[in-house]
């Protein structure tokens, strides 16, 4: 019977596990079993867990002014593990960013992006973007005080963009104000738009990763002696599952001793005396209180630009400099930068 | 199946031979087909983006704030809209015209976070990004100074010496709340 229903299914799925193997198998250089190189398969691991809790939660969440924050507080208070299960979507998102601007920095700082793979660094880079924009979006839908306010704030931020802002805020509003429409075009963007467009992303990526190969770094410690590949079926799948299992864990512990709670509802009349973005938006938060918004909009949208645009960047201070080291010395002051503005937000009220 | 198969890499509709110049029909017939998918999706993408862009405006209308001799001048006195929007009217001079007024809204026009009036401070105070603006809505702090940016006026008018606010009726304060609130005066402020 077993062997009927075998020859069944190869007649009809004719791949046999050899040519499965082949298919998977991409030499993966010795230096992937540290889990700091092995960083793009973290927020790979994170998306997976954000769509199934978030599909959790679509079955309970309603995206209109009148019903978005009962509906939460429902999640939260009522519904078996619904605390367990918004918690794990929050701290996962939390996760995932930070995952996303761990590995664009190991990518960075190693210069994995120089040529040929300028144009899959790109993809990272909107990846990166997608990435944000979906972790505001989902926080908005929450529709607490601090969420709708911040909403309110991105929008008008959007419609300071020279040209193009008027349309963009009108189209994330769906008219010129926060309104009833709103809320709706938020969750289609967090729910639909933006988890396909990760999706064909990720797919570019990695199809950019099989054509070109892992980046090949070399360490003045490596024993020569030894095979400077191992292979990804099964041994990297493997490791990527050990960190995969470990992540589960530090999710499920954080959530549970941090679990997501649920602020004073969205008053549209009211702006709360102390208000703070996402984490993730505190930089950008910092600087439009040191500049004025034109400078503030412009400047980021620059900065933006130029990270698109840094392995051509790279290569053109490697010619002027003469020195391979620039990019680096950049990026650690931009990271201090980073990081500095981060904490200040931080630790300031206004 | 097997026809197809014989059919590929051969041209067999009486185009260019294979490896030629295409001709002018066939030429012909790839801007067709080009033209027909560019102008078909296109009209698509243009109703789509069309679609996506409608919302619709909020309505407006003129309420009435109070006798043009009842506000003296240099005295202001809080408003409440129909919506729930708060508006700060001030008497700013002699007379009986609706210039003599201004009708400042709480909305910061730096990035659309609601102001306070700080009476100890004597300022409309924006917690979002620190910004501030005097009694008569012109920026003193933060980035609405660097910008320049005064406190939106709402529109007035005067008629048999009532004074009239031009606001939006209706706004997300509203959803899923039937009753629609009224206009109704606040005290003086400051």
């Amino acid at each position: 019977m077993m062997t009927r229903l075998a020859a069944w299914w190869r007649e009809r799925v004719p791949v046999s596990g050899v040519q499965l193997r082949e298919l998977t198998n991409e030499p993966v250089p010795n230096h992937l079993k540290k889990w700091w190189f092995a960083l793009g398969g973290t927020p790979a691991y994170l998306f997976v867990v954000q769509i199934v809790t978030g599909i959790l939660l679509a079955f309970y969440y309603q995206p209109a002014p009148s019903t978005a924050y009962e509906s939460i507080r429902f999640i939260t208070q009522d519904v078996a593990y619904g605390w367990y299960f918004r918690s794990l979507h929050k701290w996962g998102a939390t996760f995932m960013i930070a995952a996303v601007i761990l590995h664009q920095m190991r990518v960075y700082f190693t210069c994995a992006y120089r040529r040929p793979r300028e144009l899959n660094w790109v993809i990272g880079m909107c990846l990166l973007m997608t990435t944000l924009l979906t972790g505001f979006t989902g926080y908005s839908l929450v529709y607490e005080q601090l969420s709708y306010w911040g909403a309110q704030v991105a929008a008008n931020i959007s419609n300071a963009v020279p040209v193009v802002g008027g349309v963009a805020k009108h189209m994330l509003l769906g008219g010129e104000v926060y309104n009833e429409r709103t809320l709706p075009r938020l969750y289609i963007l967090h729910a639909a738009v933006l988890p396909t467009t990760i999706v064909l992303l990720v797919i570019v990526h990695v199809a950019f990763i099989r054509v070109h190969g892992v980046t090949e770094l070399r360490f003045p410690d490596e024993d020569v002696a030894k095979p400077s590949h191992y292979d990804f079926f099964p041994d990297h799948l493997y490791t990527e599952l050990s960190i995969g299992l470990v992540l589960m864990i530090l999710l499920s512990a954080v959530s549970t001793i941090f679990p997501a709670m649920i602020g004073p509802k969205a008053d549209p009349l009211t702006t709360p005396e102390v208000i703070k973005p996402e984490w993730f938006f505190y930089v950008s938060f910092r600087w439009l209180k040191l500049f004025s918004l034109t400078f503030a909009v412009l400047s980021t949208g620059f900065i933006v630009l130029a990270m698109f645009a840094w392995p051509w960047i790279d290569s053109a201070l490697r010619r002027l400099t003469g020195s391979d080291d620039a990019s680096v010395y950049i990026g650690i002051v931009a990271t201090f930068l980073l990081v500095g503005l981060t904490v200040w937000e931080a630790v300031v009220e206004h | 199946m097997a026809e197809h198969g014989e059919a590929r890499g051969r041209v067999s509709d009486g185009g260019e031979p294979d490896g030629g110049e295409p001709n002018g029909r066939r030429l012909f017939l790839r801007a067709a087909m080009g033209g027909g998918l560019a102008a078909g999706y296109g009209t698509f993408a243009m109703m789509a983006g069309k679609f996506l862009y409608s919302g619709g405006g909020s309505a407006v209308g003129w309420q009435f704030v109070a006798t043009v001799d009842s506000v003296g001048i240099g005295e202001s006195i809080a408003y409440a809209a129909p919506n729930g929007a708060k508006l700060v009217v001030t008497r700013q001079s002699e007379g009986e015209t609706a210039d003599c007024f201004t009708a400042l809204s709480s909305v910061c026009p730096h990035l659309g976070c609601q102001v306070h009036w700080e009476p100890q401070n004597e300022r409309f105070f924006c917690p979002c990004h620190n910004g501030a603006f005097d009694r008569e809505g012109n920026p003193t702090e933060g980035p609405p100074l660097a910008a320049r940016q005064i406190l939106t006026r709402f529109p007035l008018k005067v008629e048999n010496g009532l004074l009239y606010v031009e606001t939006p009726l209706t706004t997300l304060a509203d959803a899923g709340d039937a009753e629609v609130r009224g206009a109704a005066p606040g005290g003086p402020i400051g």
